[in-house]
């Protein structure tokens, strides 16, 4: 218990007043602690800003938490002749700043959004430049410091902050997808490798992700996606359920972010928001199917944007129709269906402001137990 | 005490480098039945199409037949190797204006090689660091392939027209022994 207590404490803000668990070091030199992390940006390990110089002593604290063998293929990106072993993965975990105990969330968060098969594919690679969404779950949130409530978008915490990060370092160091060269992102996600939060179980009023998407009630998961675009939606405005999933279906209706004949859109919402879909006796799945219902742009909306043509061929790809195909007021519904809709509450009850977000390729619908071992 | 800074990059496991030995080419295009590997591209089948008939018509080529990659992110499957390479006596294939697709087009084109089948890839200018890494990462530095002026999609079919008929004497030295010689 004592040693949860420590790492809850090193997992929180600073401001919060309690003592740091971590002596301050008698003396540090300076210089060498520089050089470190300069050599690491000569050899291009970094994503940017200082990683912390992995060294074997450290690296094994990490593989303590996990069964997995260190020489295992966690994955091996077949078209690039890559791999990553789980001993490579604690390196760039431990690079990343992550403490030892995050490793199985780092593992688990790489197999879950290796379950999107964009990520599998050439996702990594594309314009779009996706950006991985992590969703943790269970008890695991508050043991290591998962931030839940406010600020889950924002800087400032150290959970959310390096698993992300961990799996960002993975992609340029083991896989070798480099900005410019393998990476070839035309502006990138704002926020790419640092998007990670703990849902708000406790002001939820639905049962958590990983319970929805199969797992046993208290189970630690991740969920996680490739994602584009992150909109907020404030509606302080009403107290209408209805009208809140209108303001919702509007930003989710977007032209700019349409590329193919539906898309696949999520909902971060704040425990404000779900709640007041809750008391008008609402469901996450009945919130799911009236978005996809509701979720639509009229053909004269499409024709404006030059989307309104759409390929008989597989997902159907958006482009400029020549002459109008169809009435101007009829409605294209734009979500996908009701399984492509993932939903989440996190943030603060403090406002009623929550995000619409982007599915870049096909959220799984599943989450990743993650594995606790005793180290 | 001091501690070595381990290697995240797991010592850049790579694939092994195989020399490419370019598939024989033949003396011209007479007669020659053109694959056309297309990745779903907006402008792509089109473009290739019309480059099949810009063969046609300055070559003597032969009829084309058109495949699509399911999945344009990656390299084609084996099974559609093997079609296109038993079926067809050339391939093209494109277009390569997107990071995953130009660095994919560019590992199909190896495959071809590989299989014994002369391939020119067609990727958009844009794309060309990106081609030339994935080239590496499959053991070839230096592949050649053909670019065009980007973008591609968004393109008129006549514009596409002729960007195909800009590119089709380059397709076809590089699929006879002209591009032997030049390589």
């Amino acid at each position: 218990m004592a040693a949860e207590q420590s790492v809850a404490a090193r997992g929180a803000d600073t401001a919060s007043g309690r003592a740091p668990a971590v002596a301050a070091p008698a003396e540090v030199d300076p210089r060498a602690a520089r050089l470190a992390v300069e050599y690491c940006y000569e050899r291009g390990w970094s994503d940017g800003l200082p990683v912390l110089p992995a060294t074997r002593e450290h690296v094994e604290r990490f593989l303590a938490h996990t069964s997995r063998p260190p020489q295992e293929v966690l994955w091996r990106m077949e078209h690039l002749g890559r791999e990553c072993t789980v001993e490579v993965a604690a390196i760039n975990a431990a690079m990343a700043g992550c403490l030892p105990e995050y490793f199985p969330v780092v593992l688990a968060a790489f197999e879950a959004v290796m379950r999107d098969r964009a990520a599998r594919g050439g996702g990594w690679q594309s314009t779009s430049g996706p950006a991985p969404l992590i969703v943790v779950n269970g008890p695991i949130r508050h043991r290591l410091g998962f931030n839940c409530t406010g600020g889950i978008f924002a800087a400032g915490f150290r959970a959310n902050a390096t698993v992300p990060r961990a799996l960002g370092l993975i992609m340029r160091n083991a896989f070798g997808i480099v900005p410019h060269v393998l990476d070839q992102a035309t502006q990138g996600i704002p926020g790419r490798f640092s998007i990670c939060f703990g849902e708000n179980e406790e002001e939820s009023p639905w049962e958590p992700l990983a319970v929805e998407t199969g797992l046993p009630e208290g189970t630690s998961a991740v969920s996680a996606t490739l994602t584009r675009t992150f909109e907020f939606v404030d509606n302080r405005h009403t107290q209408d359920p209805e009208q809140l999933l209108w303001d919702f279906a509007d930003t989710i209706s977007r032209t700019g972010s349409l590329i193919f004949r539906t898309a696949s859109a999520g909902l971060v919402l704040c425990p404000e928001h779900a709640q007041l879909l809750a008391r008008a006796g609402l469901s996450k799945a009945a919130v799911k199917d009236w978005l996809v219902q509701h979720a639509g742009r009229s053909e004269a909306d499409l024709r404006r944007a030059g989307k309104d043509a759409v390929s008989d061929e597989g997902p159907g790809v958006r482009s400029a129709s020549p002459s109008p195909r169809a009435p101007a007021d009829r409605l294209s519904p734009i979500l996908t269906g009701p399984r492509d809709v993932p939903i989440i509450v996190a943030g603060a009850r403090n406002a009623a402001i929550s995000m619409v977000f982007r599915v870049f390729g096909e959220w799984s619908n599943s989450s990743v137990a993650i594995e606790e071992v005793d180290a | 005490m001091t501690s070595a800074i381990l290697d995240p990059t797991g010592g850049q496991r790579t694939a092994e480098r195989v020399p490419l030995a370019l598939a024989p080419r033949r003396q011209s295009l007479a007669q020659a039945k053109v694959g056309l590997l297309e990745n779903g591209k907006q402008n792509a089948r089109l473009f290739l199409e019309e480059v099949a008939a810009a063969l046609r018509a300055q070559h003597g080529a032969g009829e084309a037949l058109v495949r699509r990659k399911a999945v344009f992110t990656a390299p084609a499957p084996p099974e559609l190797i093997d079609e296109l390479s038993e079926s067809c006596d050339v391939v093209v294939i494109g277009i390569g204006d997107c990071g995953s697709c130009s660095a994919s087009a560019v590992a199909d084109g190896i495959l071809f090689e590989r299989h014994g089948t002369p391939a020119a890839v067609i990727c958009s200018e844009a794309f060309t660091v990106t081609a030339d890494a994935m080239a590496e990462v499959q053991g070839v530095r230096g592949y050649r392939y053909l670019t065009t002026p980007h973008p591609v999609a968004g393109l008129t079919p006549e514009q596409v027209r002729q960007r195909a008929e800009a590119i089709a004497p380059a397709v076809a030295a590089m699929l006879t022994a002209a591009r032997a010689q030049a390589a």
